[in-house]
Formats: structure tokens, sequence, C-alpha cells
């Protein structure tokens, strides 16, 4: 079991959104969701956020413009985008650390992002 | 040089020998008139000399009356002498009278008178006395003195005639140099003014033949003008990449132009005098039926008139080409159609590129939809695949129902987009119903990610049941094309809003009259397209978008639209408050459909 760190779904679909939550807290992570990219720099801003799976084609702001909001504030916390579109333009994906398929399969979304949060220390003043 | 001034010289020519002449006949007037008066003086010369001679008679008369009676003493003698006194009293008088008569005459007659009346009185007289008291009058003296009172009476009375005849002399030298004068002034005057005629006709007649000349030159520059105008049009005419034929009103082929020659197969010499659809024989592309001949055609609507689409040109060797064309009428100065020029070109290689247009579009707009789909699939199935996995990994009956209600919600969505994909993809041959609420509801589920994703709001008035016949993907593309266009025209926070009506039969959109069928509006509240750009909407490669839109959804749109016998069209509004674009679409509930439509 990975030790307990905070993760931030954005996600307008409500369904997938609900069903990766509790995929996500299975594998033992908290998570924490909103369900466009506005509320979601809110939560990102407000929250010790250690990593963030965001979904790309959302009304409103799109996954590009949320992450690079979130670089802005946080650039070293980082961000897995997700899309239903395959080919997403370059100057998107070279803004996340990691890009995926929706469909690649809960298994692949797991493993990558494991792999993400180890590259990243656990925060000290992590409340766990 | 006008005619006006023309009728001027004209005139002066005319009228200036007119005026010489009356000039002449006044001159001639005025010296007859000088020589008929010469004339009366000799006149009165000669009834003075005729007087004068007179009056010697009538004194020789009495001095002859007195001899006779010295001699006899007999009264009857004495008659002639008495006689004659009388008559010599009246002749001095009328003498004296006669007009004329200059101081020297004058003085000469009044001698005369006094010779006579010395004679009379100092001679005659007494002598008479003498024989009435019966003496004798035979004393020498006293007779040789009568004698030389008788002799100054004839020398007066011959200075008198003498001088007449001198005076009369004098006047005919007189008449003769005044006709002589004259005739010599009517010759020089008649001389003159002959030659003065003569000159100003001259002059006058050269200014008109100058004018003549001028007039001449213009012609002959007009004219050279005129044919280097011709052949210039017949080099332009020559040098046209289109084929050209003209036309009489009969339409009986009057000139051909190379491609047209080339184009039909006729040579200009053959074709000349043939009327036009035995040389222009043109039938429908898919139904083979002749088409209107364009000499009817073009007498029929009176105007310009674009020929009919699809058109097939049956050569002189019974050989095809695809045209297009198009007549107008040729009118005279006073608006009459005195023949038709009808311009055409072979569109085969283009009517090649534009079926490879349409079927790029096509793939387009199928891409474009693949996206789409695989966007809309992909969401759903990763929820799927996402509850399946958590099933798997262990889940409570109770989350394990639960979880297959949700996987069961997102599978039923895929499907309801799969037979949404399917629609779109299902060809018919033959026009089918189309109900088109069920249509733009299909169109917008597929299109409702699209819209949400880019803060699009859609609002929608489509009353059920109102269906028109036609091909369904076909219309499909149509409406996701114009709905996809409107919601990238307004863009983020803006509106879309898709309405159907049904139409009533009557005047449509430029006062056509259309039949009954349905109006599909599609409306955004974007910026508006400029007046210069509308226009050019419908061109294919036009686009707004760069390098997302290819620039023939419109294009093909409207041929799709055409092709069901409906019409599309734009109106836009750029201004501040009111902005936004509105696309209506009509058509026919019960089209006849027009294979050449696209």
């Amino acid at each position: 079991m990975t030790e307990s760190r905070l993760v931030l779904c954005v996600d307008d679909e409500t369904v997938g959104l609900q069903v990766r939550k509790l995929l996500l807290e299975r594998s033992g992570y908290r998570v924490l969701t909103a369900q466009d990219g506005a509320g979601g720099i809110e939560v990102f801003e407000r929250e010790p956020v250690e990593a963030v799976v965001l979904d790309y084609s959302m009304p409103g702001m799109d996954g590009g413009q949320v992450a690079s909001k979130m670089r802005e504030v946080k650039p070293q916390v980082p961000i897995l985008l997700l899309s239903a579109y395959v080919g997403l333009p370059s100057d998107v994906t070279s803004l996340v650390n990691l890009y995926m398929t929706k469909g690649e399969g809960p298994d692949m979304l797991l493993k990558k992002l494991g792999d993400l949060l180890k590259t990243v220390p656990v925060p000290e003043n992590q409340t766990s | 040089m006008d005619l006006g001034k023309f009728k001027q010289i004209l005139l002066q020519v005319f009228f200036l020998p007119v005026l010489a002449l009356l000039l002449l006949a006044a001159a001639l007037y005025v010296d007859i008139r000088n020589a008929n008066s010469t004339v009366g003086l000799i006149q009165q010369s000669d009834e003075r000399i005729a007087q004068a001679t007179m009056l010697t008679k009538l004194i020789l008369d009495e001095e002859t009356g007195l001899r006779g009676y010295q001699t006899t003493s007999d009264d009857r003698f004495l008659a002639p002498y008495t006689n004659a006194q009388t008559d010599l009293k009246r002749q001095f008088s009328a003498l004296e009278n006669v007009p004329g008569a200059n101081q020297s005459q004058k003085d000469h007659l009044e001698h005369l008178r006094d010779a006579y009346e010395t004679w009379q009185v100092g001679f005659a007289e007494p002598v008479i006395a003498t024989i009435r008291g019966g003496g004798q009058a035979n004393d020498v003296d006293q007779n040789l003195h009568g004698k030389l009172l008788m002799d100054a009476i004839r020398s007066d009375l011959g200075m008198v005639v003498q001088e007449a005849q001198n005076l009369r002399a004098d006047r005919i030298a007189t008449w003769h140099s005044q006709v002589h004068i004259m005739l010599w002034g009517i010759f020089l005057l008649a001389i003159v003014m002959g030659v003065l005629i003569g000159l100003f006709t001259r002059s006058r007649l050269h200014a008109v033949s100058d004018a003549y000349k001028n007039s001449l030159e213009m012609l002959k520059r007009r004219a050279d003008e005129i044919y280097a105008s011709e052949q210039e049009l017949r080099t332009t005419l020559t040098s046209i990449g289109d084929g050209v034929i003209a036309c009489d009103a009969d339409g009986c082929v009057q000139m051909m132009n190379p491609v047209a020659e080339d184009l039909t197969g006729w040579t200009s010499a053959e074709a000349s005098g043939v009327p036009l659809e035995k040389v222009f024989e043109i039938v429908n592309e898919t139904t083979r039926a002749v088409v209107e001949n364009p000499v009817a055609k073009v007498k029929r609507v009176g105007g310009i008139v674009g020929l009919a689409n699809h058109t097939v040109l049956i050569r002189k060797d019974r050989t095809e080409l695809h045209i297009a064309d198009s007549g107008a009428p040729i009118m005279n100065i006073k608006g009459e159609m005195i023949g038709i020029v009808l311009v055409f070109r072979d569109v085969t290689m283009e009517r090649r590129t534009q079926d490879a247009l349409l079927a790029n579009e096509k793939l387009a707009v199928a891409g474009r939809l693949a996206a789409t789909i695989a966007h809309e699939i992909h969401n759903p199935l990763d929820s799927v695949s996402n509850l399946l996995y958590l099933m798997r990994t262990g889940a409570s009956e109770e989350e394990a129902k639960q979880f297959m209600a949700m996987a069961e919600q997102e599978l039923a969505r895929v499907t309801q987009i799969s037979r949404a994909m399917l629609g779109l993809y299902r060809e018919s041959k033959t026009p089918v119903h189309v109900d088109l609420r069920e249509m733009l509801h299909e169109i917008l589920l597929l299109m409702e990610r699209r819209l949400t994703d880019t803060g699009v709001t859609l609002h929608t008035d489509m009353p059920p049941g109102i269906v028109v016949d036609g091909f369904p993907a076909e219309l499909r593309q149509v409406f996701t094309n114009l709905i996809t266009n409107a919601a990238e025209a307004t863009g983020r926070g803006g509106a879309v809003w898709v309405s159907v009506a049904p139409e009533p039969a009557g005047l449509g959109y430029g006062g056509l009259r259309t039949e009954a069928g349905a109006l599909v509006q599609i409306r955004d509240n974007g910026p508006g397209i400029p007046k210069e750009i509308q226009a050019q909407m419908f061109q294919p490669f036009f686009t707004t978008k760069g390098e997302n839109g290819t620039g023939l959804g419109l294009w093909v749109s409207r041929g799709i639209v055409n092709k069901h016998g409906g019409s599309i069209r734009i109106e836009s509004d750029t201004s501040e408050s009111t902005h936004g674009s509105t696309v209506s679409v009509f058509l026919a509930s019960k089209p006849t459909m027009q294979p050449g439509g696209d």
C-alpha cells in the first residue's frame, strides 16, 4: 500500500470523475475532485496537492490552460493529462509531465501515476 | 461646316448675282432716262426748225401776195397776205412757246419779230393803203426799201433755223455720246460684276469644298477606326479561351471563334447559317434529355442566362464534352434583340476536380466526426473499464450492483452514439422521409460535447412532425456543417439557436415561388460576417478558419441543398448591439430532386 498521498482529479464527466476517484481511493490515494478548470485551480492553490490527474476536454478552460495556470502556481507538482482525443497538440503535451489517452485502462493509469509520484518527495508539511 | 452654314452659302451664291443684275438694271435705267431726255431735246429742236420753216413759208406767202396786189391792185391777190397774217401771229407765239430755247435763240426770235413788224408797218401796210387809195406803188426806192426789210427778215429767219439746227446737231452728238457711255458703262459694269461674282462664288465654293473634303477625311478616319476596332474585337474574340458562337435573331450561327470550332468540331464555314441546335447540340448529363435551346431561352428570359448545369455537348463526331455555358442577347441601339452570343467552355477537367474536392470534403467531415466520436466513446469506455477494474479488485455486493448500473448507463451512452453515427453514414439511393427534429437531435447529440467544451450555449425550437423528403446522410452533413460554423463563429460564452418551422407555399427568397416545406434556421450571436466577405462565402476554398477549415463546407452544403430543390441563405449583422448571423435553409416537403444540384 502506498503512503496516503493527495491527488487532485479534474474532469467534467460526473460518472468518469466519480469512478476515477473510487479507483484511486481504492489504490490508497486521498482524492480531491473538481468538475471544471476554475474549481480545480482553486483546490490546487488551497490544498497541498502532490499530483494532478487532469482531463483535457472540459467546458470553459481546457486541460492545457488549466495545466499552464497550475505550473505558474506550483511548478513542482506533477500533472498527468488524460484525454479522450488522440493526438493532442505538442504545446499542450509539453506542459505536463505525462500524457495518456482515456481507454488505456486503470492499470496503466495507476502505474503511471505511481511512477510520477516516485519522482516527487513526500512533502514535510503533509498531514496524514 | 454645319448644315446652317452651308445653306447660308447657297443663299449668298444665289442672291449676289440677282443683286448685281438689279444694280445693272438700275444703271441702265438711269442711262436710258438721260438718253430719252436728250431725244426729247432733239425733238424740241426739230419742232423749232419746223415752226421756223412754217414761218418762213408764211412770210414768203405774204410777200408774194403783196407783190401780186401791187401789180394788179386786185384784192383777190391780197388774200394770201391777209390769210397769212392771222396764222403768223399764232406761229410766232408758237415758236416762242417751244421750250428749251436759249438766250441767243430768244434774242434772234425777238429780232425777227421786230424785223417782220418793221416790214409790215414800214412797207406792206403803206403799200396796201396806197393802192386802196387808188394810187400806184411802183416807186423803186420804196420797193428797194421793202426788199431790204425783207432781206433782213430772211437773214433773221435763216439765223433762227440755223441756230436750231446747230443745237439739234449738238444734242444728237450728246445723245450719241450718252449711248456710247451707256454701252461702255454697262459693258464695264457687267465685266466687273461678273468678275466679282465669280471671285465671291469661287471663295464660297472653296469653303464648301474644303468642308466636303474635311467630311470625307473624317469619314475615312471613322471608317479606319471602325475597321481597326472591328479587327481588335475579332482578335479578342479569336484569342478568348472560351468558345464563342454568335447567332442571328433566328438562331442561325453567324460566327464562331477557334475555340468554339475546336469544342463543337464544326468549322466556322460549315456552321455559318446553320441553326444553332444542330451545331451546339446539348443534353442533360444524367437524363440525356435535350436541353432547351439557348436562343429560345435567351429570347424567353430577355437577358443573360446561365444555362443548365451538367450539360453535355455532343460534338460533330458524336463524342461528348462536359460544358458550362451562358448566353446573352445582342441588342441594337433601339434595344431590340438582333442576335444571341453564346459563351461556353470545356469543364470536363473542372468536373473531375470538383468531384475530387467533394470527396475531400466528405473525408474532412468524416475525420472531424471520427474525432468527435472517439472522444464520445472514450469517455464512457474509460469509466466502464475503471468500473470493471474496481469490481475485479474486490467490491461488496452493494458496490458491485452500483458499479454495474453505472457501467450500463455508460454503455447505453456508447450505443446511442454509435446509432447516431450509423445514421450519419447510412446512404440511400432514393429520397426517404426525414424527420428534421429527429435528425437535428442526433446531430446535436454528437456535437453536444464540443459545444459545451467550447462554452457555447445551445437553444433549440424544434417542434415534432416536420418531415421532408431527402437524403439523410447529405442533410446531416449540411446541418453538422452549419451548426459547427455557428458554434465556431460565436465562440466561448456565445449562443447558438437551432429552429425548425413549417414553411407554407408562397413567395420565397427573391420573390421566387416556393412550394410547401420546412425552414431550418441556425442563428448565432457571433461577430457577424462583413458584407465584403458574404459574397464569397459559398465559393470553394473560401475559409475564415485558417488551417482548420477546408473552405468547402458551405460550398458543398449549398450543392446538397440545391440538389434537394431547396435554397440556402445567409443574413448577417456586424453592428455593435445586434451582431450575429442566421443561416436559413429551405427544404421542400416533396422536392423534385435536381440530380445536378451538387
